[in-house]
């Protein structure tokens, strides 16, 4: 339990006191980031150890005669994990990458901010707790968003507002309706909804939620504010934008139908039939504006848009595979990206380029980064030494085993197009051998080369070793069936 | 003396501040101590109220009746003090103490020298002790008389303003306000023709007997004091006064008005509606559905058009005809609920709202400018006015550990009980509208690039004022306890016939 408090204290603790420090140098700031982002993830780490382990933690309380409660399962220790190791990562990142910024006092406090907010997304134990922590997620990312300060930040600042808080509306809704039915809103011991049976309006109820948290997760038509928020620096686009705040929109919509529902009511609902085409058409479309994108993180949001539907596909099976396939590719999908976008944070800083057809001969001026980039845009396609291999597997298993062969298929023509994404900006950028000089040095390079190295290293490593995250994936399945 | 004071309480509380008001000009020449006459008056009347509900709260909501000079009802007067009147004189005495504690340094900046402040605090209190009256009348015709105190005193407190256009506003407001008291008092007439009596409790006895005889006239004295009450409270779009007026108004004054005011023939309108003619008749007549439709046009309206405000108090005006669509809403769809929700998002409105215009003032006093474009930087120059600021309008949206949510809790689960979907969906609009004209605020005010010039946090008095309505807004949020049992308790009685 003093776990579960630190865990979710660290950030916050660090966030304040950064904004405390107004005077500090950069350097003190960034020791004083790391330490709490280093507790942070410890303390998460520990947090899930005892629930893998089987233990329960709980704390629980009232606002305003309603309960609340942290209680992390699973599913929840599992996105609490990917989300703190990756904000270590992110962190580091960051100081490198922020080095010359302006504003980063304002950077890292809300940066650690939001860091404890997500683990209270993914920590918590019922509807309101979740309802409460993704509304803040909202105002703690939303400084970091406008970081440019520019007209372009503050509309995509006011679009991002907008849709998230339309978004935790149609939640709200969603919540009230099952509080009058059940009169609780705990999700903990078993399914929510498990004892209403199937009753007129439950329908209506599960769209809600898709709907509200869907707007987080990019399902389209929800999707436009997270192209639009690309303008953000590189490190929150990468960590926010392609992971902590997109998946607890994913996050939510899992534990809204594996939780609140249970697979067994979801099934019998007719939405459950038309909700995993929902998620394939998102994936074809989102990968195909991808091609068409020439800003690379433009780019990279679409494809963003994309993948994160395979994870809610996956959810949608209903079927123990799909579900393994989708925390499988919650694992591997965010490893990837988040060296995808580190990558091309590294190519923007390093030569100024941000346009894919401004690539070429790139790779020679940063080899290295290059090659992390090339990694993960095999493992976009689903190639087998990569990590996305096993979650692609599972997730067309599930399809298969749910009798939809179809969405088989969608899975295999999406790799087919991510190939056309990604692989001929590589090649391009290792086309020409030119006489540029190699740019990777420096220590600012190397604070940003060593976390995105690394990851595609972890992304090769889980590839080789699938059995690394099994345990937690299996947790996570025999959790909800 | 404790004694007579205890028993007496209830007629206490209103008489004092009445009192103190009349008595206030003759100390002119000596403002500190006009000052602290006001803010002593103020935390009396908070100590008073406190105990009252107290003792409502131990009663288990047994109202406590009170007749004035020893005449019973329904030959004298009558006062009762129920759970509905615990809860408002709460608010009114948990809002105006902090009202007065930040006047205490504003007010001669705003309306000029002692003599104009003093007529300003004497104004003050006169409304203080009508809202109170409110609160606690049980008789028809005082509810006219203390509209019209309130009334008077609240274009009084409009024109104190030393700005020029201030008593055009004052007079605007002046003639709209006359009209809604004539048709209120019209309605209550009207009332007092078929039912002979003017003591509510004996007159809604009466017009349930024999309303079936004079439909028509029951319909009339109804949509009298609908239309009366509706340009008082400012419901849309009978509004037209209250941007003029509440942004003209020195800022303490627009505080109490937006605040507390509006609220005050919204609580008359409840007693009148459901005290005399009865959830039944009101039922029967569909008059609930005529509120609810207004309150939902009002949120989205009022939302629509404080959008389109640059000035900032003018913003936060319109938002309070939104905020009054809220409380419309929750009384039309007449359930406990719906009225709990009702009732408590008034308070917590009540607070937001004080709190939002006592910063505006702050900011507007030092900075000199009134302009959302202009009031780039003040977040970082009086942080924490701004941080006030901004625990209110979070709150007003209706984020969970803030007030506004457990009212907008409660006036959902009511839609839901009623089987009103429409209601939902603009519960949740307003609250993203709401969201879309209150954020750019605090957007410009922390996040834009050019700081204004020097400017700091008000002075002590003005800063403790501002910090007690944030954690007004906080405990509200989190631990609201006795104080959503009163609601509770007053919308389950307000339900029951008598």
């Amino acid at each position: 339990m003093t776990d579960l408090v630190l865990a979710l204290a660290s950030g916050a603790a660090g966030g304040i006191l950064i904004a405390l420090m107004p005077r500090a140098g950069d350097r003190l700031r960034n020791i004083v980031a790391l330490i709490f982002s280093a507790a942070g993830t410890l303390f998460s780490w520990r947090v899930a150890g005892a629930v893998f382990a089987g233990r329960t933690i709980r704390i629980s309380g009232e606002i305003a005669g309603l309960a609340w409660s942290l209680h992390p399962d699973p599913l929840g220790a599992v996105f609490g994990l990917i989300v703190s190791t990756l904000w270590l990562f992110a962190g580091v990142y960051s100081f490198g990458y922020m080095a010359e910024e302006q504003k980063q006092r304002t950077y890292y406090t809300y940066f650690l901010l939001a860091f404890s907010v997500t683990l209270g997304v993914a920590f918590s134990g019922n509807l309101l707790a979740l309802y409460l922590f993704y509304e803040l997620l909202t105002f703690a990312t939303y400084p970091l968003v406008i970081h440019e300060r520019n007209s372009e930040a503050m509309k995509a600042g006011s679009k991002y507002i907008i849709y998230s808080l339309s978004g935790a509306g149609a939640i709200l809704i969603a919540i009230i309706i099952v509080y009058s039915w059940t009169g609780n809103l705990d999700f903990t011991g078993g399914p929510l909804l498990a004892d209403c049976g199937l009753r007129p309006g439950l329908g209506w109820v599960l769209a809600l939620f898709v709907a509200g948290f869907g707007v987080k997760a990019a399902i389209m038509p929800l999707h436009r504010w997270l192209p639009a928020a690309m303008c953000a620096p590189t490190p929150v686009s990468a960590l926010l934008h392609a992971v902590a705040v997109v998946y607890s929109g994913v996050y939510g919509i899992v534990r809204v139908v594996y939780s609140v529902f249970g697979h067994e009511l979801a099934g019998q609902l007719h939405l459950s039939h038309i909700l995993p085409w929902v998620a394939a058409f998102t994936i074809l479309v989102g990968v195909i504006i991808a091609t068409q994108q020439d800003v690379l993180k433009r780019r990279l949001a679409y494809h963003t848009v994309s993948q994160l539907s395979y994870i809610l596909l996956g959810a949608f099976t209903l079927h123990p595979w799909g579900l393994a396939g989708a925390i499988c590719h919650m694992i591997s999908y965010s490893t990837l990206k988040v060296t995808l976008f580190f990558g091309a944070g590294i190519i923007a800083k390093g030569t100024g380029k941000v346009r894919v057809s401004e690539m070429s001969g790139v790779g020679w001026q940063l080899p290295r980064t290059m090659a992390a980039f090339g990694i993960a845009s095999l493992g976009m396609i689903g190639m087998l030494p990569l990590n996305t291999f096993w979650s692609k597997y599972y997730l067309m298993r599930g399809s298969v085993a749910m009798g939809k062969w179809q969405l088989a298929l969608v899975l295999i023509a999406s790799g087919l197009i991510n190939a056309f994404c990604f692989i001929p900006t590589v090649v391009a950028a290792f086309a020409e051998k030119g006489e540029q000089p190699v740019l990777e040095k420096g220590s600012a390079m190397g604070l940003m080369l060593a976390p995105t190295l690394l990851l595609a290293g972890i992304a090769l490593l889980i590839g080789l070793w699938p059995g690394l995250v099994w345990p937690g994936v299996d947790a996570v399945v025999n959790w909800f069936f | 003396m404790t004694a007579t004071i205890k028993s007496n309480l209830p007629v206490f509380v209103v008489i004092m501040p009445l009192f103190v008001a009349f008595v206030l000009p003759t100390f002119a020449r000596r403002i500190r101590l006009v000052e602290g006459l006001v803010t002593a008056t103020t935390a009396l009347g908070f100590l008073g109220a406190g105990y009252l509900a107290s003792l409502i709260l131990i009663q288990n909501g047994n109202p406590i009746n009170y007749s004035l000079g020893g005449w019973s009802a329904p030959w004298g007067i009558e006062i009762q003090v129920s759970n509905l009147s615990c809860f408002f004189l709460l608010m009114v005495a948990g809002v105006s103490l902090p009202i007065a504690l930040f006047a205490a340094d504003n007010m001669t900046h705003e309306v000029g020298g002692p003599q104009q402040t003093t007529r300003f605090y004497a104004l003050y209190l006169l409304l203080g002790g009508a809202l109170a009256g409110m609160a606690v009348t049980s008789d028809l015709f005082n509810v006219f008389v203390l509209v019209e105190v309130a009334t008077l005193s609240c274009c009084g407190l409009v024109s104190s303003s030393n700005h020029p256009w201030a008593s055009e506003a004052a007079f605007n407001y002046l003639i709209l306000a006359t009209l809604g008291s004539a048709l209120i008092l019209g309605g209550i007439g009207f009332l007092y023709i078929i039912t002979g009596h003017l003591n509510m409790e004996f007159a809604s006895h009466e017009l349930n007997r024999v309303w079936q005889g004079y439909p028509h006239v029951v319909w009339i004295a109804a949509s009298f004091l609908l239309v009366g009450f509706g340009v008082k409270s400012a419901l849309f779009p009978l509004h037209v006064w209250l941007p003029d007026a509440h942004s003209a108004a020195p800022s303490p004054a627009s505080a109490i008005l937006s605040g507390l005011a509006v609220k005050g023939y919204a609580i008359c309108l409840i007693k009148v509606l459901y005290n005399v003619f009865g959830i039944a008749l009101i039922q029967d007549f569909g008059i609930h559905r005529i509120l609810t439709l207004l309150g939902m046009i009002a949120i989205i309206a009022g939302s629509v058009f404080a959008l389109t405000q640059d000035k900032l108090k003018r913003r936060l005006a319109f938002s309070t005809v939104a905020q009054v669509g809220y409380i419309f809403l929750g009384l039309g769809l007449a359930n406990s609920q719906s009225l709990t929700g009702m009732l408590f998002h008034m308070a917590s409105h009540a607070v937001i709202k004080s709190g939002l215009f006592l910063a505006a003032g702050a900011i507007i006093a030092t900075t000199g400018k009134n302009r959302i474009s202009e009031m780039a930087g003040v977040g970082r120059k009086m942080p924490i006015t701004m941080a006030v600021f901004t625990i209110c309008s979070v709150s007003l949206v209706g984020i969970p550990l803030f007030s506004g949510f457990v009212g907008k809790w409660h006036l959902l689960l009511g839609s839901l009980e009623a089987g009103n979907r429409l209601a939902q969906a603009v519960i949740i609009v307003g609250s993203v509208l709401c969201a879309a004209y209150l954020f750019p605020i605090i957007r410009v005010a922390y996040f834009e690039p050019t700081p204004v010039a020097d400017c700091r946090d008000p002075g002590l008095p003005q800063m403790i004022a501002l910090i007690m309505l944030a954690a007004w807004v906080i405990i509200l949020g989190v631990v609201p306890g006795p104080f959503l049992e009163l609601a509770k308790r007053a919308a389950i009685d307000l339900l029951v016939m008598k």
